[in-house]
């Protein structure tokens, strides 16, 4: 494997990814050393290329890739993996607000807890949270699939449209346009098929206590009920 | 946009506020370039009468002595320093000595009357340095990285709502009771819902900023009692807006963020060390730290000493 290292220290936004995409095409590895929080790592990087982020990501690390699998070793701000089409966000720690914004495909992975709006107009694509997930989780949702591992605080899946949120946790309250349900034997082997891929370790009760939310309307309900 | 952050420090004793802050506030200087501004608690050290002014005054002769009459009427005046600014204005900063606390807004009042004058503030447990630039320029302007305290907020700014100049600048204090700052990420789409009870209890407003309006909400629930804690939970219900308020007091600091969480805001602590601030980045210059709390809508998070 062909690797590089890409020290960020002193290095802006344009400057960083720059270097990140000239590198990409040329390496199958690279590694962003004192990233020191800078915003839109990586934005719209495309190809198979590996990126390890080692430190934390501000906003948009990851926004618009198409097919790099880029990890986070400590935390992301707001909008990790936004709008992506393709590849892997994985963040190691936790995330800001609006984790997986309005992705269309590939996967993002918070291990530890995310902030409010998590998977916000999501359209397709999986986003995995670890821990516990905040307000208006799924908000308007049209696609994918979202899965939290811990609780979920106010209004989940606010004005879903389409889409699936699974919740191991505790669920405090649906939006507009949400039902939740016991997840089914084919939901469960199916969270235990992504799950188990990205290294979380759950038993075989566990998976029997996720419940699911999805929209009780195919009908936007922007406007009120 | 703009950017905030504080700092505390937990063993109540004096380190290097103004270079945590410099560092901290340099770290968002992308969120907004037109001013910024320190409030640095615990380092002034003055005697329990005394106050410390900042007032921006035009480059013009003898307007400094017009100033230094005025003031001289009501107190002898200590410790002078004449700092050059920007735009041909420069900021006169002095010590006075006053009976009681209630003669320092009349003071201000009547120095605001002079033409080609403003006085910034007048504290006794905090320094306040604030200025138009950015946030390098006016920490070298001010020597701000060697002024110490135990504990201090700050703020870069984009501003939306009201001109740029030294005044509008972050932080905004109240004199309803001493010594109150507040920094400011947002807008209050109630503003004269909350401005109107408080001018009804017959606080003045010097502009029509909601900065300011929080300010005095803020001084005016700590004067009725309410604790740092108590006063951002009652801010949060009684505030509407995207917002976060971060709240300095002579032994405290706190935040509170709207019910929608539309602001940012993110906190982290260790055994020496509680800060928060808008992005994670700023919190890595004063704490070695992977764990980062994010505020959640509707949550208020404060440390006292």
């Amino acid at each position: 494997m062909r690797k590089y290292v890409i020290d960020a220290t002193g290095m802006d936004e344009k400057e960083l990814n720059r270097s990140i995409k000239e590198h990409a095409v040329k390496y199958d590895k690279l590694i962003i050393t004192n990233p020191q929080s800078k915003h839109n790592i990586a934005a719209g990087v495309t190809g198979d290329v590996e990126i390890d982020i080692d430190g934390s990501a501000g906003y948009f690390v990851g926004t618009m890739i198409d097919g790099p699998k880029i990890r986070i070793l400590h935390n992301a701000g707001w909008f990790a993996g936004d709008n992506m089409t393709k590849g892997e966000v994985i963040v190691e720690g936790g995330a800001g607000d609006g984790a997986g914004q309005g992705i269309y495909g590939g996967t993002v992975v918070v291990k530890g807890n995310a902030g409010s709006r998590t998977g916000e107009i999501m359209k397709g694509g999986t986003v995995i949270i670890g821990g516990n997930s905040g307000f208006m989780t799924g908000l308007l949702m049209m696609g994918g699939r979202l899965i939290v591992l811990g609780n979920v605080t106010d209004d989940a899946g606010e004005s879903i449209m389409r889409g699936t949120i699974f919740v191991l946790g505790e669920v405090k309250s649906l939006g507009k346009n949400a039902k939740m349900e016991q997840s089914t034997l084919d939901d469960q082997e199916e969270l235990k098929e992504v799950l188990t891929k990205y290294g979380f370790e759950l038993t075989d009760i566990d998976y029997t206590n996720f419940k699911k939310i999805t929209n009780k309307s195919h009908k936007s309900v922007l406007g009120g009920d | 946009m703009c950017g905030i952050a504080g700092v505390i420090y937990k063993d109540k004793k004096t380190h290097n506020v103004g270079e945590s802050l410099t560092a901290m506030l340099e770290s968002l200087q992308h969120r907004g370039p037109d001013s910024a501004g320190f409030a640095i608690y615990g380092g002034l050290n003055l005697p329990e009468t005394n106050y410390q002014l900042n007032i921006e005054l035009k480059n013009k002769p003898q307007l400094l002595n017009q100033v230094k009459t005025t003031l001289s009427q009501i107190s002898p005046i200590y410790n002078e320093e004449l700092i050059e600014s920007v735009d041909n204005y420069n900021v006169f900063r002095c010590e006075i000595k006053l009976e009681k606390y209630s003669m320092l807004k009349p003071l201000i009042r009547n120095l605001d009357q002079i033409d080609d004058i403003r006085v910034i503030n007048g504290s006794h447990s905090f320094e306040m340095i604030k200025d138009i630039g950015k946030v390098k320029d006016i920490a070298k302007r001010y020597n701000v990285p060697k002024r110490v305290g135990t504990h201090g907020i700050g703020h870069t700014r984009f501003a939306t709502e009201s001109g740029i100049d030294r005044y509008h600048a972050h932080p905004y204090q109240s004199y309803i009771t001493p010594d109150i700052t507040v920094v400011h990420n947002g807008q209050i789409t109630n503003y004269w819902k909350i401005r109107d009870p408080l001018e009804r209890k017959g606080h003045t407003f010097e502009s029509l900023n909601d900065t300011e309006c929080i300010v005095h909400y803020m001084a005016d629930k700590l004067f009725q009692g309410y604790k740092l804690e108590e006063a951002l939970e009652e801010a949060v219900k009684d505030l509407d807006g995207p917002f976060s308020i971060l709240v300095g007091t002579p032994n405290g600091i706190g935040i509170a963020k709207d019910k929608l969480g539309l602001r940012p805001g993110v906190m982290a602590e260790n055994d020496d060390v509680f800060a928060i601030a808008s992005e994670e980045m700023s919190l890595q210059d004063v704490l070695d730290t992977d764990y980062v709390e994010q505020i959640a809508p509707g949550e208020t998070r404060s440390y006292t000493i």
